[in-house]
This record gives C-alpha cells, structure tokens and sequence, in this order.
C-alpha cells in the first residue's frame, strides 16, 4: 500500500545522505515554524538549524550545541497544488517520467511537513476539474495523495491547465498556508501572472518546475517523439540540426531566465527540478532560498 | 509522333500507384507499431522558434524538389519506355523499279516516241532508286543504254535521242534494220523482255512499249508470243498505241491484236491519238504501278530518345544528390 511513500523515504534515508535528511528537516523547521515566546526544551543541533536558536549557555554547559525549541507559534497547512494533466506523463529533462520526479518531489516534502506535525492537502487536476484533498497528519493519507497523483497522471488523461488549479486555491482557500506548486517547464500567461501575485499576497508560496525533455536532445534524434498534448509528431529530421539545437538552448535558457526573474518579482521561491536525484538537494535549496527571501 | 508501346505509361501508372499504396501501408503500420515514441510537453519550445520555421521550411524545399525529381524521373521513364518515334510510310517497291522503254522507231512513231522521251527525261529527276533502260527497234532492237540509275546519264541520252529524232538524223537507226523487214513488234518486245538482269532481286520489271503494231515482215516471235515471254519472266507491259484512232482505221486489226496480247499477259494497254496526252498516259501507268505493286507500304519510325534520356539522367543526379542531402 504505502510503496510510494517507501519509495520517498527510501530516498531519504538511504540513497541521500542523512546529513541531507536532517539538514532537510531543520530547513524546514526554520522557514515554516517561526519562534514563539513558549519554550519547549532543548534538543541537539541539527545542521540547517537557525544559529539563533542556539542556546549558547547550554551549549557551553553541555559541551556540544543545542537548540531551544519553542512550541510552535502556527499550524501550518501544506498544500501541494499538483498538474496532473497529461503534461505531467511526458518526459522530463532527464528522460525519467515527469510524473515519478513530481510524486518523489510531493513525497519528500509532505513526509517533511507531516513529521513536522503539519497537516497536507493535496489540489490536483487537469484542464477538465480540479480535486481537493483535505489536509491529514497521517502517512497513510500522504501515501494516498501520492498514490492519486500517479493515477491521475497519464498519457491518456485531460489536458494540463494549471490555472485551473490556481484558480481554485484562490477561490477556496482564505487561510494562510503554505502552498507548494509542482508544475512544468511552460511560461505563465499574463493571466496566471495576476493568479499567482494574488496567491503570493495571500499564501506562503514555492514553487517546483520540473524540467521538460530537452527536444535537441541527441541520444533521441533517431527516436519518434509526439506532443502529448497535441499528440502532433516533433520531426526527427530537424532535430539533429546543430543551429537549431543552438538556437533552441539559447530558447530555453531564456525561458527559464524569464521564470526566474518573474518568480522572484513576486518574490516566490522557485527551483527547477530535472531528474529524481536532484529532487532532495532541490527541495533543500528551495528551502535554504525562502529563508533567506524571507529574511 | 508515336508511341510503339503504347501500355507502358499505364504500367508504370499501376507500378507507382502499387508502390505509393505499399509505402503508405507500411507507414501506417509503422506508426500502429511505434508504441515507443517519446512523449514530450511543449514541443513549441522548439516548434515556435524562428530557427525551426526556417529549418523547417528548408526541409520542405529539399522534399519537394526531390519529389519533383521523382516524379520527372518516372514520368520520363514512361516516356522513354512508351519509346516514342516519328513514323514515315515509304513504298519502296515503286522506288525498286526497273523500266524498261521500249520504243518503235519506225518513221510514223518517231512524234509519239519523242513525247514519252521527253516525259521520261522530266520524271527521271524525281526518280530514286527506279532503273530505266531505253531499247529502240525497227526491224532488229537495239539497246540504246542498259538499266542504269545514274540519272544524269539517262536525261542526257534522252535528251540526245530526242534531238536526234527531231533533227531526223539517221544515226539513231544503227543497228535497227539488221532484220528481215521492218517494226518487227514482236521481236521488239521480246528483246525488251529480255533486258531485265538481277534476276533473283525482287524488283518490279516492267516495259513501255510504244508501237502502232504495224509489222512489215517475218518475226521470230509473234506479238502474243513476246507477250507471253514477258509474262513468264515476271514482266509487265504496258502498251501505248499511237495508232489505234479512228483516223488510222486500216490499222484495226493490229490494235486489237495488239490490246489483246498485252491485256491476256496481264498488262495495260492505252490507245492514243495525240502525243501532248502522253504525259498523261505515262502518269497513269504510274498509278496502275502503284496500285498493282505487291507489298504493303513500309512503316519506317525513327525513335527520339535523346532529350528525354538527357533530363532523366538530369533527374536522376538531382534524386541521388538530394537523396544524400536529406539522409544527412
């Protein structure tokens, strides 16, 4: 049942390195769960751990670092709005499905959230409805949010409309929550533009794109590719042109530029994920940048 | 302009409508079969890009034009394997004559035969390949010149003879009154039916004789007789007979002995009054020839491959050039 979520722990427990996993947790902790003025005890630092809640006298007394940790002042709800249009089954940018980097994305930062005692919820959908799972504290729901997202994502399923799904945190939810978006490599309409900015006023906002398939790419030259969503055929006879693979990586380049800057205008934390591995020091960076944003 | 095998074009029609159908056939099998086709999203991060269009377009250019030389190639095969050729019909029996004239110049034919003269110098510069032999008699035949095809020779004997009979010079009688008496007709034929060489060739012979059949003295050979030689030999007799006229009425009897003898043989007989019809006699002996000839007119077709070979081959560089240029 719980595969999924094994899967993400797996991750990072093992193949990631613990340090990663703590400072992971202490990332976390920093950014979401602000100081209040109840202490709660001591506990041994963790890196990623803010320097300021090193209790230094203790420290001294005890002879290696602790940190005070307080009750936290808010609960917070993470809510994971995820494209699951048909978008999503393409191939990222390391030729893994996009759809396993999402879910492995959503995974680590829920089980994260969760072992912080943060309840999540899941908006999902595609261009036809957006689906709203309500926020738990469980493993298992959070295994079952995974287990919907890598259902709802196929190569056959409806269109991806990520609006849709903004559209619908906007409208639904008044609270401040952490909202966490898991898209793709596609610019924003001007639309979203004033979507997000409103979102951003509202919510606690990151964002995660995870990479697109690099078309020029050459080990697939010779391979048919198709849009999944046109289904229309990318012709392998251009895509071993040399100008037009400059061309379409200076394309990409700015694209991704032109995200960032629009990203950081509306100062929203956003990173680009492109292959599974790099899903954990990803998370880890995004993180690390919202501190500091926040700051 | 025509084509020799005219069902070609449609093969190659059919050919390429069985080869497009199969192609289209195992492209779409193919495209049934690919389940591993890569899907993406976005492709118009490639597909937008001005550098695509233009690749694109660049692309298309090459396709076209190696379609265009495809289908010049095929069309050209099909031309050239229709193998289209200029036809000409040619009866070369009329130009595989041998004529043999055979003139009786005793004193009444001497106008007649000058006119049919005069009408052989004029057609022998039209002639190609005809071989004409002029033999004249009196009481013995003489070869005058032998069959020849050297036309210039011929008009100038003819020319000769005729100013000789106008200038009644009595040289053209050598050797014509060796015999014992004088038109000896039947003799004249007989000699003239002689003259033919070569024969094993399959020629057309035949002999003009102009005689008013009026003979003074002993033949070896009767007029029926030398009619008949004729018709052994394969020759045939056409016989102009100046003196079958109501006005030469004592002659009677000659005519119809005469028609008879070249008509049994299976010749042609024409009775004349006047030698300005001559020409006019000789055209239609012309014509019966003609008719009469064996053999169907023979169908000459010079093919033109030429031009056609030349921009196949053009085609053909340019489909193996661009064929390169695409598979790059």
């Amino acid at each position: 049942m719980d595969r999924l979520l094994r899967r993400v722990q797996t991750k990072l427990y093992i193949h990631a390195h613990r340090a990663v996993r703590g400072l992971l947790e202490g990332e976390y902790r920093s950014v979401f769960h602000g100081r209040s003025m109840d202490f709660e005890d001591l506990r041994p630092y963790v890196p990623g751990d803010e320097f300021k809640d090193i209790d230094w006298k203790a420290t001294a007394r005890y002879g290696s670092p602790l940190t005070k940790r307080y009750i936290a002042s808010r609960k917070h709800t993470l809510v994971l709005v995820v494209d699951t249009g048909r978008d999503m089954a393409a191939l990222s940018a390391s030729g893994e499905s996009k759809r396993d980097v999402a879910i492995l994305a959503a995974g680590t930062i829920g089980y994260i959230a969760i072992r912080h005692g943060d309840p999540v919820a899941l908006v999902a959908g595609t261009d036809k409805k957006s689906e709203f799972v309500p926020g738990e504290l469980t493993e298992s729901h959070l295994e079952r949010i995974l287990q919907r997202i890598q259902s709802a994502i196929r190569l056959d399923g409806a269109r991806s409309n990520l609006a849709a799904q903004l559209a619908y945190v906007h409208r639904v939810f008044r609270r401040r929550m952490i909202v966490l978006v898991i898209g793709d490599d596609r610019e924003l309409t001007g639309e979203e533009h004033t979507l997000v900015r409103r979102l951003a006023a509202r919510h606690e906002m990151l964002w995660l794109s995870i990479g697109d398939a690099d078309l020029m790419r050459e080990e697939w030259a010779q391979r048919e590719m198709y849009d999944v969503a046109t289904a229309g055929t990318v012709p392998t006879f251009l895509r071993d042109n040399p100008r037009l693979r400059a061309a379409f990586d200076s394309s990409v380049t700015a694209t991704a530029e032109r995200s960032e800057e629009l990203f950081e205008s509306l100062s929203i934390s956003s990173r680009r994920l492109t292959s599974q591995d790099s899903v954990i020091p990803g998370i880890f960076r995004l993180l690390e940048a919202h501190r500091h944003a926040r700051r | 302009m025509a084509v020799i095998t005219w069902w070609a074009p449609i093969a190659w029609v059919l050919a390429s409508g069985v080869v497009v159908a199969l192609v289209m056939l195992q492209t779409k099998h193919r495209q049934a079969r690919s389940r591993d086709r890569l899907p993406v999203a976005h492709a118009e991060r490639l597909t937008a890009l001005p550098a695509y269009r233009r690749a694109l377009a660049g692309y298309r250019a090459l396709v076209a034009a190696f379609v265009a030389c495809l289908v010049i190639l095929v069309a050209l095969s099909a031309v050239l394997t229709a193998r289209p050729a200029t036809v000409t019909l040619s009866t070369p029996e009329l130009h595989n004559r041998d004529i043999v004239l055979c003139l009786d110049v005793s004193g009444s034919m001497i106008s007649y035969d000058s006119a049919v003269l005069d009408v052989f110098d004029s057609l022998s510069t039209e002639f190609t390949g005809e071989r004409i032999s002029l033999v004249i008699f009196n009481a013995s035949a003489v070869t005058y010149f032998p069959l020849t095809n050297d036309y210039d020779y011929i008009s100038q004997q003819l020319e000769r003879l005729g100013k000789d009979f106008q200038a009644a010079d009595p040289s053209y009688f050598d050797g014509t009154l060796l015999g014992n008496g004088s038109s000896l007709v039947g003799d004249g034929l007989a000699a003239c039916a002689t003259r033919f060489d070569r024969q094993q060739d399959e020629r057309s012979r035949s002999v003009i004789l102009v005689t008013d059949n009026l003979v003074a003295g002993e033949q070896i050979f009767t007029l029926p007789q030398a009619a008949a030689l004729a018709a052994d030999r394969g020759v045939r007799v056409y016989g102009i007979n100046p003196g079958d006229t109501t006005a030469k009425d004592y002659l009677r009897e000659y005519s119809i002995e005469f028609e008879k003898s070249i008509t049994d043989s299976g010749g042609a007989y024409y009775p004349l009054d006047d030698p300005a019809i001559v020409p006019s006699v000789v055209a239609s002996i012309e014509a019966e020839q003609a008719a009469v000839l064996p053999g169907a007119p023979l169908v000459t077709r010079t093919e033109h491959p030429e031009i056609f070979i030349l921009v196949a081959f053009g085609a053909l560089a340019g489909l193996l050039l661009l064929a390169w240029r695409l598979k790059r």
